[in-house]
């Protein structure tokens, strides 16, 4: 070892020891700033909750004020209205906005004798409002029998809404919604776009690689058709999305599904997977080796009884490589839904109606006036579990299968 | 001496990483220009209103209505705007005239205060909504949020400026609408067109819901050019059709709004100029001395023809 042979070796080993850190500190980087940005907005209720608000309107065909006294075990910064049993504490969500939210409900107040006043099922039965709800707006009459009107609204805060309260006599209605900004809708949305997409892509992508790589010969049409499906993996998503639009609307359209829907983003979704599929698919189908072939094909069996029970078996680790590949895909993907999805946030999607994938749902809110980077950061931390848990299970599963084949 | 290695340079790429984004620290008598990011309606309001070019490059970007009145407040040379409903004196802010018209409700209202831009909408054509339930439905709503007292507190709170002495009860206008007194939850009102508008119009609709039997509501708003476009336009019985559309600015001459069955204005949105309460010397600016500073040909205060 002369001293320039090491010093030159020296640099060539800096330099690899530098591209692999590097991508350790960018995910590490990555990581933390979206736990840090999100882990405040994270929680049960944001996974399992509905991203609009219920709205619901009561009325009371009484409404007298009585009196009540505040319990002992109230927390003390809820404030309580003596006259109508209820207390309420000030809230920010995590949408910034201020709320009131009820805590407190005593047994006999008249918040909980309250009637539907929407038009429709419903109507005129008992409804009342739960510990939880937002207050918007109430409108009571007081002393003299003039109307007031109180709630977020009317920019009130606990306090100030429990002083107008003890001013007026008895009520006569109130507007107020359940608790909203979850993202229940968007992960089953998410996931019925998975499962779309592979029904349709699957099939047409494994017998594509069955064909190119098993059947088609090596001619100048096949290798035509090659070349197409790496150009097609080469075209930007959002090209995608305009494709689904123009193309594949008419056809979701002529199944008498008008607008824009999961099943139109599955369509395009599935254009998109194709490329990916056929080539992952094909590199398993390649690495067969060449003797099961040949051992099949002289003890009688036709081709076809070749291709579909010799080789395609062995190449299911690949196939399901594809399926881990192609699902990342999905959950990654925003430009070509927002064209075909839209950007609806819906909180109970069906197959036949437009929805956000968690992805489309963080620019949904981030393209908001007021961006919530905390609410976005918190989405990004469960996207990054979701793929975390489906490449370590299809790692666990190809090794099982691996065992089982004896590769 | 391999451990050694690595961690010598995750250390460089540290430290390089931290000492990136240093800024030169302007002069106290320099203006120092607050803009908000690029998607801000707020913004593209005041650059269209007061005829700017270009930004200077020496702005610094805020990314919501408040962090832009923090950071105003904390630079003593800043200059920025910000919506009307901000809180001026919580914030240590003083809010500046505009072509020597004091911003207020009451001169947006009256049409003085000319930084300010209408939220106006337009509906589908008459017999165009697929059921007369659905046509009866919007004119319903767009009296509610138009005319009514109720409509008008409503997209008041939510930072839209409207008149509210001037609102008819709701309980007088109820009346011509029997619509309201039926189950309607079979049907599905989209709305399109400004994200702008979108905060007073989600609070509206979402108060609207309970009162006129319960309809499914689904906004899909994506910028101002769209709203006539998916009414009346070229998208109207595409994928993207939508019931009524909106726009933060007054329809072009080539929108014809006519041939819908309603169209107008519903709201306000003011934008204000700020300084720091610290700055006495600013108390009001015109269009052209706003374009001076915020296109960065008036460096310091001085220069402000």
């Amino acid at each position: 070892m002369t001293k320039a042979r090491r010093i030159k070796d020296g640099i060539a080993n800096a330099f690899t020891y530098l591209a692999s850190s590097m991508t350790l500190i960018i995910l590490v980087a990555i990581f933390a700033f979206v736990v840090i940005r999100g882990k405040g907005s994270l929680s049960l209720e944001m996974l399992t909750n509905n991203y609009w608000s219920k709205n619901y309107l009561v009325e009371w065909a009484g409404g007298d004020s009585g009196s009540f006294t505040r319990p002992e075990h109230l927390d003390e910064t809820v404030v309580f209205s003596s006259k109508y049993g209820i207390g309420f504490s000030d809230e920010i969500s995590h949408e910034k906005k201020r709320l009131i939210r009820v805590s407190y409900i005593a047994e006999d107040s008249i918040f909980n004798a309250s009637t539907n006043a929407t038009k429709g099922e419903g109507y005129g039965e008992v409804f009342t409002i739960n510990v939880g709800d937002q207050i918007e707006k109430i409108e009571a009459v007081n002393e003299t029998g003039t109307i007031v009107s109180m709630g977020t609204i009317f920019s009130d805060q606990a306090e100030s809404l429990v002083m107008k309260m003890d001013t007026t006599s008895h009520l006569s209605s109130l507007y107020f919604k359940t608790p909203g900004g979850g993202i229940w809708g968007s992960l089953i949305a998410t996931i019925q776009l998975i499962f779309i997409s592979l029904l349709f892509a699957l099939p047409l992508g494994i017998f594509a690689a069955i064909y190119l790589t098993e059947i088609a010969r090596p001619n100048k049409f096949n290798q035509f058709i090659e070349r197409c499906i790496e150009m097609l993996a080469g075209v930007p998503s959002i090209v995608f999305g305009l494709m689904g639009i123009v193309v594949l609307y008419p056809i979701t359209a002529f199944f008498n599904v008008n607008g824009l829907s999961i099943l139109l983003g599955g369509l395009t979704m599935a254009v998109v997977l194709l490329p990916v599929i056929i080539r992952s698919v094909q590199e398993s189908l390649l690495v067969v080796p060449r003797d099961y072939r040949s051992a099949s094909l002289s003890l009688g069996a036709s081709q076809t009884q070749t291709i579909f029970k010799v080789i395609l078996p062995s190449a299911l680790p690949g196939i399901l490589s594809a399926i881990l590949l192609a699902v990342s895909r999905i959950i990654g993907e925003s430009a070509a839904l927002i064209y075909t999805m839209g950007t609806f946030i819906n909180d109970a999607p069906r197959i036949t109606q437009g929805g956000t994938t968690l992805a489309v749902h963080i620019w949904t809110v981030m393209s908001h006036e007021q961006p919530n980077f905390e609410l976005a950061s918190a989405i990004s931390i469960i996207i990054l579990i979701l793929v975390l848990i489906l490449n370590v299970s299809v790692k666990l599963f190809s090794k099982r299968l691996d065992r089982k084949l004896g590769i | 001496m391999k451990r050694l290695l690595s961690g010598l340079v995750a250390l460089l790429v540290l430290v390089g990483c931290s000492a990136g984004g240093g800024e030169t620290k302007p002069t106290d008598n320099e203006i120092k220009v607050y803009t908000r990011d690029g998607s801000s309606g707020t913004r593209e309001a005041f650059e269209s209103i007061i005829k700017l070019e270009a930004l200077t490059s020496n702005s610094a970007e805020t990314s919501s209505n408040g962090d832009m009145a923090n950071q105003v407040s904390a630079s003593p040379a800043g200059i920025g705007y910000v919506s009307l409903t901000t809180d001026f004196a919580a914030n240590k802010l003083t809010p500046v005239s505009y072509e020597g018209v004091v911003p207020s409700v009451a001169t947006v209202n009256d049409g003085t205060y000319k930084l300010a831009r209408p939220f106006s909408y337009v509906t589908r054509a008459a017999g165009d909504f697929g059921s007369e339930d659905k046509e009866a439905l919007v004119v319903a709503f767009l009296d509610y949020l138009v005319n009514s007292t109720e409509g008008r507190q409503i997209v008041l709170a939510a930072g839209g400026i409207v008149d509210v002495e001037q609102g008819k009860p709701w309980a007088e206008l109820k009346v011509n609408h029997p619509i309201v007194e039926q189950d309607n939850s079979a049907i599905v009102l989209k709305t399109g067109g400004s994200t702008s508008v979108e905060k007073t119009l989600t609070a509206a609709i979402e108060s609207f819901i309970p009162m006129a039997g319960n309809f499914k509501y689904e906004p899909n708003h994506t910028g101002s050019g769209d709203g006539f476009k998916r009414v009346l336009g070229g998208e109207k019985d595409g994928a993207n059709a939508i019931d009524i559309g909106f726009a933060s600015r007054s329809f072009k001459s080539e929108e014809t709004v006519d041939a819908g069955l309603q169209s107008g204005v519903y709201a306000k949105d003011a934008v204000v100029v700020v300084v720091p309460e610290s700055n006495t010397s600013v108390t009001s600016l015109t269009a052209a001395q706003l374009v001076e500073i915020f296109s960065g040909k008036a460096k310091t205060w001085g220069d402000v023809k």
